[in-house]
């Protein structure tokens, strides 16, 4: 399923595209136009199995257009919830552990995202919906507890990855720590740090499907109503959903990647 | 997806059955002296507790009749487990009148006999066609039914479905209800449950959950105070839920039996001998604590099956 070929391209300690942050900044517009025109097509094949195909009740309620736009609607709000708690932790966090009077911290710190990483999503929701509560809200927390740690990673990696020399100049030139951080080093960092992100939003658009088990909508009601009542058409419309929506939100955050980049890296 | 996943699903279950019919025949030692003695069988179960559970006891049963048994329990799904039912991948497997009348069989739910017996004979007499036997009817009736803790009972006055149609009709914010999807979905569920109460609970008062996580909702009334469940779940008394009574009989009756081979039943007609009497003593309460020690107390299933059939002396 998407959420698990997703999950398992993450296990790396760093994303693969961190290494390969300085590729080549231009894209051809080719290779611009050709994901959402491979996407349109698949959406429009869909559309078309759908419209011409014979529907029971069931199929009829979960594949009606109102359902599906609300469901996947649903779905990026909590991808994007989940991504955003993620930035507001992992960044602040990363910029933290990497800077000197932290040393001792540092390891203990990663070990507490790593268990995070560590524990299934699945068994995180199930936990949650029992202690805490159902719906949009811990399945974010979840989703974010997953996600947090490549983030955090490519964070440190970026920031320790800035040559010494170049700080050093820096602060010879009278520039504050502060001042440093901001203006050369997180600049610098820049790349690295959104190959995390785009990671991580990736890992949460695959595994927000499993918010179904737990009152949270999201397309992977249809994964899952297909399931318990053998209709295994509803199964696979909904992962190829999933499949587009993850392709679409990758190729937005490969544009963000590129704008975001700073010129002359 | 599903389909190829099935299909080598149920290639492997062939290739292993192959091996191990393979190894019992040359297994002479299996066979003991009682009705069954010299006969062999595979028994198989759908993948939830309950399941197991009547699937362990039927294999005990028999061994202690003397019959060779290969487990074949804990198959993924209703479709799969009757597909090896139909290609003798196994002999036997309990079923429920209610999932064979509309699922397997294809019947309307309306059209149901309200009768329990009437319902088994019907079913029985339809699936000879497909050369399975309906033998050993138990009264363990594993029906959908609607539940609520018995303090939202006692504070809303709702004991029967009626009573909750008409709460959703004055109230629908306290009538908000968590079920699975294939509920949801099912003609036999919740649609079918509206137009027969004639209610129709707004969509934002349902919370679509897993269905283990009804019981973690309902007694806290949080995000729903009424739920679907199974009748023979022993999380019902374990977390003092009650069940409202369906007074317009709605629910089809999911009464539980043994579907067996027509060859195997025809080959060993003790079968019949042998398991009766475990259907006689099979009753929802019976199988409600059965499912309880599982579910509740986390024993194993087939020590529950064992301690069961030996306190009734069925088996020595």
């Amino acid at each position: 399923m998407t959420s698990e070929e997703q999950q398992g391209a993450s296990t790396g300690p760093v994303d693969k595209q961190s290494t390969v942050a300085g590729r080549t900044g231009t894209r051809s517009l080719a290779s611009y136009t050709f994901m959402p025109v491979a996407l349109a097509v698949v959406l429009l094949l869909v559309y078309l199995s759908v419209s011409t195909r014979e529907l029971d009740s069931a199929e009829q309620k979960r594949l009606a257009f109102d359902y599906v736009v609300s469901i996947t609607w649903s779905h990026i709000e909590l991808t994007v919830a989940s991504t955003l708690l993620v930035l507001v932790i992992a960044i602040p966090f990363g910029i933290l552990l990497t800077r000197s009077f932290a040393r001792l911290i540092t390891p203990p710190a990663i070990a507490g995202f790593n268990v995070g990483q560590a524990v299934p999503s699945i068994g995180l929701l199930a936990v949650f919906a029992i202690v805490w509560d159902f719906g949009f809200w811990p399945t974010v927390v979840a989703l974010a507890a997953y996600t947090t740690l490549p983030v955090l990673r490519n964070t440190m990696v970026g920031l320790t990855q800035v040559d010494a020399s170049v700080i050093e100049s820096a602060r010879g030139m009278g520039m504050t720590k502060l001042a440093v951080l901001t203006r050369i080093e997180l600049p610098l960092a820049v790349p690295v740090i959104m190959a995390g992100l785009r990671t991580a939003l990736t890992i949460n658009v695959g595994t927000a499907t499993l918010g179904a088990f737990i009152g949270a909508d999201c397309l992977g009601r249809l994964i899952v109503s297909g399931f318990s009542g053998n209709r295994p058409y509803l199964t696979i419309i909904g992962a190829v959903l999933v499949a587009v929506l993850a392709l679409l939100i990758d190729y937005l955050a490969g544009i963000a990647e590129d704008v975001l980049r700073p010129k002359g890296l | 997806m599903g389909n190829s996943k099935k299909a080598i699903r149920l290639t492997a279950l062939a290739a292993g059955l192959t091996m191990t019919m393979a190894a019992c025949g040359d297994d002479s030692s299996g066979g003991g002296s009682g009705d069954l003695a010299g006969s062999s069988f595979a028994v198989g179960s759908k993948e939830f507790t309950e399941q197991k559970i009547l699937g362990q006891i039927a294999i005990l049963a028999l061994e202690d009749a003397g019959a060779d048994v290969t487990d074949e329990t804990g198959l993924t799904g209703t479709t799969n487990v009757r597909k090896a039912l139909e290609s003798d991948e196994i002999d036997m497997y309990w079923e429920y009148t209610g999932t064979s009348w509309t699922e397997i069989l294809g019947n309307e739910t309306a059209d149901a006999p309200k009768d329990s017996q009437e319902l088994f004979d019907a079913v029985a007499e339809q699936d000879l066609e497909n050369g399975i036997e309906w033998i050993a009817k138990t009264s363990a009736n594993d029906t959908y039914a609607f539940a609520t803790s018995a303090e939202t009972s006692e504070e809303t006055d709702v004991t029967t479905l009626s009573d909750y149609a008409e709460l959703v009709s004055s109230d629908p914010e306290s009538a908000s209800m968590c079920a699975a999807a294939e509920f949801l979905d099912r003609q036999d569920g919740w649609p079918g449950l509206q137009k027969a109460y004639g209610f129709s609970l707004p969509e934002e008062q349902i919370t679509e959950v897993d269905l283990g996580l009804v019981f973690e909702a309902l007694p806290k009334g949080d995000p729903c105070m009424f739920g679907e469940v199974f009748e023979t779940d022993g999380r019902i008394p374990a977390n003092d839920l009650v069940v409202l009574e369906d007074d317009k009989d709605y629910f089809v009756g999911y009464e539980v039996a043994m579907t067996v081979t027509e060859q195997a039943l025809a080959d060993a007609p003790e079968l019949e001998d042998v398991l009766d009497p475990i259907a006689a003593e099979l009753t929802t309460e019976e199988l409600q604590a059965l499912n309880a020690q599982v579910d509740v107390d986390g024993l194993p299933e087939d020590a529950v099956a064992e301690k069961w059939l030996q306190d009734k002396g069925l088996i020595g």
